[in-house]
């Protein structure tokens, strides 16, 4: 009841703020061709096109990185893929790598947070440690020395070798590091809910705890874990984008927004548009989402100071 | 074989690493060449080369910039990589025998004495060698270098629970006996330890026998003929005083090397940042030394510098950057600005970039164990596009197709061997011939395989990947790609329990004779036998090239040899890797030495 | 106090424990083989055998793991068979046989890079992001406000290394504004030392400072809605008085606090602006490491970051408690 109370007085605030509304469009225009996209062009990966290229040293035969009719954007040094293509199919990995590893992280964080917070005591002190010692890691250095490990291990449990692992991989790590983080404020709104008249009251009326905690708690956390939500998910496309640039993640002839920035900063004083394109794209994509995800949290608690 | 450093592209590549051997970065390998003397093909020189050096003056600094983390090893011992044992070879680690400085790739690789007064002689038809040393050899203290510090250099070579990585000749060619199971267990390669072992008198002894100092002659006693061991005691031959060795770390941290060239090392840091400077060395008498020129006062290796930056700055040769060389290879972006073709550079670099053979043959190697049926290998040959792989490689920069395991560079042992053009009745296109491959598949009686390739997992590794599953997926043949990281490709590749069936490989020959290419690539000699290949007509057609004293008949056997293993396809041979290096505008001369690929280092000055 | 710190100190050494434990086991999964780096070409199975002996990884990891914490407090010594065996003093967090050197050291060459590029950005990130934060607040909903929130969040959506790398192009590359980075402690030549690190610490600064600046914004807002403040107001003191004296002091407690914690994480290694700007810290070494499976290397960076970070936890748990005696409570 409450959910969807507040769901329709937060779209009907959403729909009065242009720019939320704004930004929504572009979003879904992203999704849009994330998904559509690779139906109607062909996978880059696979598509060499050696006419494109010089044999000296496999630069694009036309200027400006080899941009015509026929790439529209122009196509990669040494092997003539067209750079268009490679952006949709690496939006998608992008977006299916976010999206996902936002979704396993508000899941794993409202949990362990409803948990800690409801069950308090010993359960919570040792709960409370093990995130003290999760934050304690240096993740990006962790993410980068264990991604060749652990990718192995992933296919060795049946998953299909090759990117679908690290993409795994991937989702895994940013969940594993990111949860501790909504299980913190959880824990403290569960804190002050279970002291609450409503909590009391199922309890009172002898209320399983599983009823308690998902049918009562839960109900009322939906704010603060939709607009935790709404900032982890651009934030993840960064760090995704940056893993990659790193070198951890998806791998040739797959590509994403952070692998294609790695290629082009050596070709960025013959070919700056190389770099310019996913870059320009991937800012587009974050602020876009940033700024819906403002629109929401605005949306969910007017009141605030925002 | 002279070793090459492989690159950590970090800027373009992410992440990749300086591997134990060659290519684990392919495409990005730098120059380092083995001695070769060439007869079918020059190799290129771009922008004049002058070896005059008339114009040179002492004086100045010579930078030489790197992207490399630091060097791979700093010990007469273990130095194995060939711009290496060019750049030490050429300031502080002499050596009893060494290269001429020439641009004259044929000159290049002939022998001049260095440390002795003359090439050596050589008796027992072949199975004993002389060295008489120089009067006036010192060491950088002051002190005489004798005929002992020789010796005790070599010996260092059997601890090879402590020096390791180095070259390994002379535990291949002494006459000591070899290890028992349990010196193989423990670690070591021959009955002697080296010299850090005090409780192994027999092998102490064995070795003083195949080691004779005589005053100022050192004789060598070999388990067999090698009538080039000359060339031999270039790699690893070098002297060191037992009063300074310091085992594991010796060489790289101070007091460092003990010099007995025209320069020591005045300090050495590692990584980004790292510097190695190298200062006059006051004790080196130069009458003892013909060979080396010495001309800059001080040298300066700058490790780990961006390769964002590092062709920037020689390019643009600005401030003390006029007086850098590169050690490594041009970065494929900056070829187009810097070339016209692969051998004539545009006007602004005219006589500062250097474009020629580096001293690798690339191929795939292919587990016979595993891919047993020959015409499967030769299956997957025919269906490849090599023309693709290259591109992406560089194109025509990146090398010429390879027809065998032998690079013409080397001189006498290399013959084509027809593979491309008549082996298969027809030339096969570099682009591949998909109907043929399905051919061979059919005549094999075995359905179209699945197999795993292997690749050293780096960004333009995973492309070449995707080539190869894209052409020979068009031949029936299926191709799983399994990258390995970088750092462990070669350990991982030589273990067959862990590798695929095929993966990338390389080789360059260690000095001109194919001994140093074919044994070490088809037989359990020598260690680079990725096709796992343990054929006992092979192993005897070896014996009997290695046992041949005519040296046109051993090339003659050599040729053959190569000739079959490209038929039998025990690899797919790709490219004979071409690469390109920049230096400064007033740094002199600019050749490719063709001993090493690398630069001159003995003979380089700082012009006006 | 006295019991709250002790059982503080207490809680951080069982999580320190637990890191290394963590830390060490984790990393005994990764397939660098120690033993493989020391053996080249004429590397036989046995060989590496015998290294891997040597070295003691053929231990198990528990034995393994107490030479580890052994050689911290008590020293090490390595490769006995040599003429000169390695003696790494306590602390030793382990010896990299691929680089001839102690991990202590290599880490207290790249040590200082990394401190002076993190708490230079810390200094531009503070600065910048307090002082908009307050600006921002005190134009509530005007276009000043908006502009400055706008800013920020472009500020926070740009990946770091896309802004690191068009700035470095532009201004080192194109332009030739600054020279090329080559890093020289501040006090060989300060120049050069500020000409290097300007960008890097503008690049590290951007993101911190656009979290900062909201973060300052809501805090000081906020306060600003506090009884206490309205009081002041409603006393008739200057507005400036009202925001410096009470708005300020309270409520940049947890700004500050939030920042040393930031500040720490930092002192383990910016991995992407090291990366960029090609500096040598601690960052740019573990990534070396990583890229060559050097185990001992790795292992000592993450143990030494991750420690970083519980101690300055500690440290600002317990300023925070001396501030605020009620934290105590919790």
């Amino acid at each position: 009841m409450v959910g969807r109370s507040l769901r329709q007085i937060v779209w009907a605030r959403l729909r009065r703020d242009k720019v939320a509304m704004f930004t929504l469009i572009v979003l879904i225009a992203f999704v849009l061709i994330a998904i559509v996209g690779p139906f109607l062009l062909p996978n880059p990966a696979q598509v060499f096109d050696k006419s494109a290229i010089s044999d000296l040293g496999g630069r694009p035969k036309l200027p400006n990185g080899g941009i015509s009719p026929e790439h529209i954007l122009g196509v990669e040094w040494g092997t003539g893929r067209d750079i268009f293509g490679q952006l949709i199919y690496g939006l998608r990995i992008s977006l299916i790598i976010a999206s996902s590893a936002t979704f396993i992280t508000v899941v794993l964080g409202t949990v362990i947070g409803i948990f800690a917070g409801y069950a308090g005591g010993l359960t919570d002190t040792v709960i409370g440690r093990f995130m003290d010692l999760i934050l304690a890691f240096p993740f990006l250095l962790i993410i980068l020395a264990l991604s060749g490990v652990l990718t192995q291990r992933l296919t060795d449990l049946g998953v299909p070798e090759g990117n679908p692992s690290r993409i795994l991989y991937l989702i895994l790590v940013m969940s594993v590091f990111g949860w501790p983080y909504l299980a913190r404020i959880v824990r403290g709104q569960v804190l002050s809910l279970r002291e609450r008249e409503f909590v009391e009251a199922a309890v009172a009326m002898g209320a399983k705890r599983r009823r308690i905690l998902f049918g009562e708690i839960l109900p009322n956390l939906w704010a603060p874990i939709l607009v935790y939500a709404t900032l982890t998910l651009p934030a993840y496309i960064g760090l995704e984008a940056a893993l990659s640039f790193l070198g951890v993640g998806v791998q040739a002839p797959d590509t994403t927004f952070g692998a294609m920035l790695a290629t082009s900063v050596a070709f960025f004083k013959t070919v700056p548009t190389y770099l310019y394109f996913p870059g320009f794209t991937l800012v587009v994509l974050v602020v876009a989402f940033n700024l819906f995800g403002d629109a929401v949290r605005d949306a969910l608690d007017p009141k605030a100071i925002h | 074989m002279v070793r090459t450093r492989t690159w950590s592209l970090r800027a373009a590549a992410g992440l990749c690493i300086t591997s134990v051997m060659l290519t684990a970065c392919s495409g990005n390998t730098p120059a380092s060449q083995a001695p070769g003397s060439s007869t079918g093909v020059t190799p290129t020189t771009g922008g004049e080369a002058t070896p005059d050096t008339g114009g040179a003056k002492p004086g100045g600094t010579i930078f030489v910039l790197t992207q490399a983390e630091q060097w791979d090893q700093v010990d007469p011992q273990r130095v194995y990589t060939g711009e290496d044992l060019a750049f030490f070879g050429g300031t502080i680690m002499r050596a009893l025998t060494a290269y001429k400085f020439s641009p004259d790739a044929t000159e290049g690789t002939s022998l001049v004495p260095d440390m002795a007064t003359d090439l050596g002689t050589a008796t027992d038809a072949g199975k004993t060698w002389s060295f008489t040393l120089r009067d006036g050899l010192t060491w950088q203290d002051g002190s005489e270098v004798t005929c002992d510090d020789i010796k005790y250099g070599v010996s260092r070579t059997f601890a090879t629970t402590v020096i390791n990585q180095g070259p390994t000749y002379a535990i291949q060619y002494l006459d000591i006996p070899g290890p028992s199971d349990a010196d193989t267990k423990a670690g070591y390669l021959s009955s002697y330890h080296g010299p850090y072992d005090k409780d192994n008198a027999a092998g102490q002894a064995a070795f003083d026998k195949a080691v004779v100092c005589d005053g100022k002659t050192i004789t060598f006693h070999l388990n067999a003929a090698h009538g080039d061991f000359n060339y031999t005691v270039t790699l690893g031959f070098g002297a060191v005083p037992k009063a300074a060795d310091t085992g594991e770390t010796y060489g790289t941290v101070a007091p460092y090397v003990m010099s007995n060239g025209p320069y020591k090392v005045e300090s050495y840091t590692t990584g980004n940042g790292g510097k190695m400077t190298l200062v006059r060395n006051e004790n080196w008498n130069a009458d003892s030394d013909p060979y080396r020129k010495a001309y800059p006062d001080k040298w300066e290796v700058q490790f780990g510098i961006d390769p964002k930056i590092l062709d920037q700055r020689i390019m643009e040769g600005s401030g003390d950057d006029a007086t850098a060389i590169q050690y490594g290879q041009i970065q494929p972006e900056n070829l187009g600005v810097i070339f016209q073709d692969t051998e004539t550079t545009n006007a602004d670099f005219e006589g500062r970039a250097i474009s020629g053979f580096d001293p690798y043959s690339r191929y795939y190697w292919i587990d016979v164990n595993k891919v047993k049926n020959v015409k499967i290998r030769q299956a997957m040959a025919v269906a490849l596009d090599r023309e693709a792989i290259r591109l992406n490689i560089g194109g025509a920069f990146a090398g010429d197709f390879a027809d065998g395991a032998i690079k013409p560079n080397i001189g006498a042992d290399y013959a084509p061997t027809g593979l491309w053009d008549s082996f298969f009745g027809k030339e096969i296109p570099n682009t591949g011939d998909t109907e043929l491959a399905k051919q061979l598949i059919q005549e094999s009686g075995e359905p179209a395989p699945t197999l795993t390739f292997n690749f050293a997992d780096t960004p333009t590794n995973q492309k070449t990947a995707a080539i190869i599953i894209d052409s020979l997926g068009k031949a029936g043949i299926t191709v799983k790609p399994a990258a390995i990281e970088p750092g462990q490709y070669y350990s991982v590749v030589f273990d067959a329990k862990k590798a695929g069936d095929f993966g990338t490989g390389g080789w360059g020959a260690d000095w001109p004779n194919a001994s140093t290419v074919i044994p070490p690539l088809f037989t359990q000699k020598g260690g680079w036998d990725l096709a796992k290949l343990d054929d006992a007509s092979v192993n005897a057609a070896v014996d009997a090239a290695f046992a041949e004293l005519d040296r046109g008949k051993q090339a003659a056997d050599w040729q053959a040899i190569n000739k079959q293993s490209a038929e039998q396809m025990w690899h797919i041979p790709t490219f004979f890797g071409l690469s390109q290096t920049i230096a400064g505008p007033k740094v002199g001369p600019i050749y490719r030495w063709s001993a090493y690929g690398s630069w001159p280092y003995g003979e380089m000055y700082v012009k006006e | 106090m006295a019991a709250y710190i002790f059982r503080r100190v207490l809680l951080m050494i069982t999580l320190l424990f637990m890191l290394s434990v963590a830390v060490f086991f984790l990393f005994n999964m990764l397939p660098g083989d120690p033993a493989r780096l020391t053996c080249g070409k004429a590397c036989t199975p046995d060989l590496i055998e015998a290294n891997r002996k040597r070295l003691g990884y053929d231990q198990p990891v528990l034995v393994q793991y107490q030479n580890f914490v052994g050689g911290i407090f008590f020293g090490r010594t390595f490769s006995a068979d040599s003429p000169e065996p390695i003696k790494c003093e306590a602390p030793c967090l382990g010896y990299s046989f691929s680089r001839h050197e102690e991990v202590m050291s290599l880490i207290t060459r790249a040590a200082p890079v990394t401190f002076w590029l993190a708490v230079g950005a810390f200094i531009i990130w503070l600065t910048v992001g307090i002082s908009l934060g307050i600006f921002a607040a005190l134009r509530r909903g005007r276009w000043q406000d908006r502009l400055t929130l706008g800013i920020s969040l472009v500020g926070y959506s740009m990946p770091s290394f896309f802004i690191g790398l068009i700035l470095y192009y532009f201004v080192v590359i194109q332009w030739k504004l600054l020279d090329k980075p080559e890093y020289v402690s501040p006090f060989e030549d300060l120049g050069k030392f500020l000409a290097t690190m300007i960008l890097p610490w503008i690049v590290l600064a951007v993101l911190y400072a656009a979290f900062y600046m909201r973060l300052t914004r809501n805090q000081v807002l906020e306060v600003l809605n506090d009884d206490y403040v309205r009081t002041a107001r409603a006393k008739g003191l200057p507005e400036r008085t009202v925001v410096v004296k009470h708005a300020l002091r309270a409520g940049l407690t947890p700004i500050v606090t939030s920042a040393g914690l930031d500040l720490a994480g930092l002192l383990g290694g910016a991995i992407i602006s090291e990366n960029i700007f090609n500096l040598p810290g601690l960052g740019s070494l573990a990534v070396d490491s990583i890229t060559k499976s050097d185990l001992p290397i790795i292992t000592g960076l993450t143990l030494l970051t991750a420690s970083l970070i519980i101690v300055a936890n500690l440290v600002v748990d317990l300023l925070y408690a001396v501030i605020d005696p009620r934290v105590r409570l919790t």
